[in-house]
């Protein structure tokens, strides 16, 4: 298990005061948070800084949680999405969630439930990125590049993954 | 003077006429008796002092009465109350036309029958009002329909506003939750706070966190009500369904003095039904049964699940019965068991929706629910389901 403070959390709700309550909290357990009111406003903060989880309130004005969710994976695409979904919008929130999130929560949300499932879809992004990574880092010894190309090939990497 | 062939002639033609006439009205005697005889209305004549002259036998079966417990009574004193039915027979022979009104009859047995009334004046040659003639049709079927409709139509409404409510106060109450949690941490690790205070604060924060779950419970039930419109139907084994209900509560039986009895008919039985409402129909019946039997106390409660099968009507229903040993419902209860937010459990323990939601679900899904119970001794609900 990961240090949480190694864990970068994108909030994403138009209940502000709800993202403001939860963020402090999840700051407290030593997660890094970045607190978000809107889709747009999301998709901003997420071209300028990496993240790992993101937790997306399905229903906000203006961009709905299915687009969010959509476009802050193409930004990032080992993002992980946390959408919270309302009473008896988990049917449309499922029809839509082609771009797969990694879980469905009920709203009202419980916080150890919360809690759990961000660490959960931290260690599948791991997973995924390290498997990624070593792919893309066998690829680069194997094209024969010399010592200095693939150095730079493995900077460039670091820089994709944003492994400092 | 005229002629005897003449005379003869038309007395000849005189009596054919009669004759003819009398051919005419002995056929529509016997129109109107039939009428009379086979009309599900009650058709009646009375004379101009309102007492009975005659009585169809679709009123003797519509009200209960034979002829013989009518005669020489009066028409309004069938009414249940006799000046509604005054008022509206003055009127008719006061005019002299015929008049329409709704009239509540009461049967011989006394029960309310709704009739639309239609009253004609009958008079003599001389143009005289001599009594009067009433066709009453039970409208109390239709009656009771048009309620039923509005009655759903009030619940549907009730639901609709229901759903917009919650949906808006989740999120405050989400809200209250979050700050409550975020208060509770600040509390355990504030410095400068005695330990005293501190325990008082993560107490006071742990009720609140306690009430917010108390509202979702209601709100969540709330919208499993609403939601209950969109049913998704698959073909269920209704004793897997009711075993696996039984698992789904095993960690609150594990707290009771409590046996499961199954008493099952034998193989499975198939409804095609949508197990998650019938889940939390049963998961509610039985955790209403655990309570009853816990509110009773004393030795070791049992709570059985009984399958039979009744193929008596016209299609066949599985009947399952959940029984306990509890503290039984009073007769009082029973009558409002079935109203939304009625409960006799204690503030926090019961939202009084359970049953009714339940009973609704049921009927959705084109069965029925009906309870026995004997205050002290303990309850038995029966749904009653289509096989498939």
């Amino acid at each position: 298990m990961s240090e949480k403070s190694d864990i970068r959390v994108l909030l994403v709700d138009d209940e502000e005061t709800l993202v403001e309550y939860l963020s402090k909290r999840l700051l407290r357990e030593g997660y890094t948070v970045k607190a978000t009111f809107s889709g747009e406003e999301a998709t901003e903060v997420a071209s300028d800084d990496d993240f790992d989880v993101a937790v997306v309130d399905l229903k906000m004005p203006g961009m709905d949680g299915v687009e969010t969710q959509k476009r802050l994976k193409k930004i990032q695409p080992f993002l992980q999405c946390i959408v919270l979904t309302g009473h008896g919008t988990i049917d449309t929130a499922l029809e839509s969630g082609k771009e797969e999130a990694f879980k469905y929560l009920l709203k009202p949300i419980e916080y150890d439930n919360l809690l759990e499932t961000i660490n959960e879809a931290y260690e599948h992004k791991v997973q995924l990125q390290n498997a990624r990574f070593k792919d893309e880092v066998e690829e680069i010894y194997r094209s024969g590049l010399g010592a200095r190309g693939i150095k730079k090939a493995m900077n460039k990497l670091r820089k994709i993954y944003g492994i400092s | 003077m005229e002629s005897p062939e003449t005379l003869q002639a038309k007395l000849k033609k005189a009596n054919e006429a009669l004759s003819e006439q009398k051919e005419a009205l002995y056929q529509t005697r016997d129109y109107l008796e039939n009428v009379l005889e086979n009309s599900r209305n009650i058709i009646f004549r009375a004379d101009s002092d309102g007492v009975l002259v005659s009585f169809s036998k679709g009123g003797e079966s519509a009200l209960g009465y034979t002829q013989d417990d009518l005669s020489g009574r009066k028409m309004k004193d069938l009414a249940e109350d006799p000046h509604d039915f005054e008022n509206l027979a003055v009127q008719c022979s006061e005019k002299k036309e015929t008049v329409r009104g709704e009239i509540s009859f009461r049967h011989k047995t006394g029960h309310i029958v709704y009739c639309r009334v239609i009253l004609s004046p009958l008079t003599n040659t001389g143009g005289e009002v001599i009594g009067m003639a009433g066709v009453c049709r039970d409208i109390t079927a239709w009656k009771k329909f048009r309620e039923d409709l509005i009655r759903v139509d009030r619940l549907a409404e009730v639901g609709r506003i229901a759903s917009g409510i919650v949906h808006e106060l989740n999120n405050p109450v989400a809200v209250i939750g979050e700050i409550s949690g975020w208060v509770g941490s600040v509390a355990s690790d504030a410095e400068g706070l005695n330990e005293e205070d501190r325990e008082e604060i993560k107490t006071s924060v742990r009720h609140i966190g306690e009430q917010t779950q108390r509202c979702r419970n209601i709100t969540g039930q709330l919208l499993g009500f609403v939601r209950e419109s969109k049913l998704a139907t698959s073909s269920l084994d209704a004793h897997e369904l009711l075993r696996g209900t039984v698992n789904l509560l095993t960690p609150e039986l594990k707290f009771t003095d409590v046996e499961i009895v199954y008493n099952f008919m034998e193989g499975p039985v198939f409804i095609n039904s949508d197990k998650q409402l019938l889940e939390q129909v049963f998961v509610n019946f039985i955790s209403n049964a655990v309570y009853a039997v816990k509110e009773k106390g004393g030795k070791r409660g049992r709570i059985t699940l009984e399958t039979f099968l009744d193929d008596s009507g016209d299609s066949p229903m599985v009947e399952i019965n959940i029984s306990d040993t509890g503290v039984g419902i009073s007769r009082k209860d029973q009558k409002s068991i079935y109203e939304y937010f009625y409960t006799t459990k204690p503030p926090g323990k019961g939202t009084g929706l359970g049953l009714p939601i339940s009973r609704n679900i049921i009927e959705n899904l084109g069965g029925s629910l009906s309870l026995q119970s004997e205050p002290g001794e303990g309850t038995t609900f029966t749904v009653r389901l289509p096989v498939s």
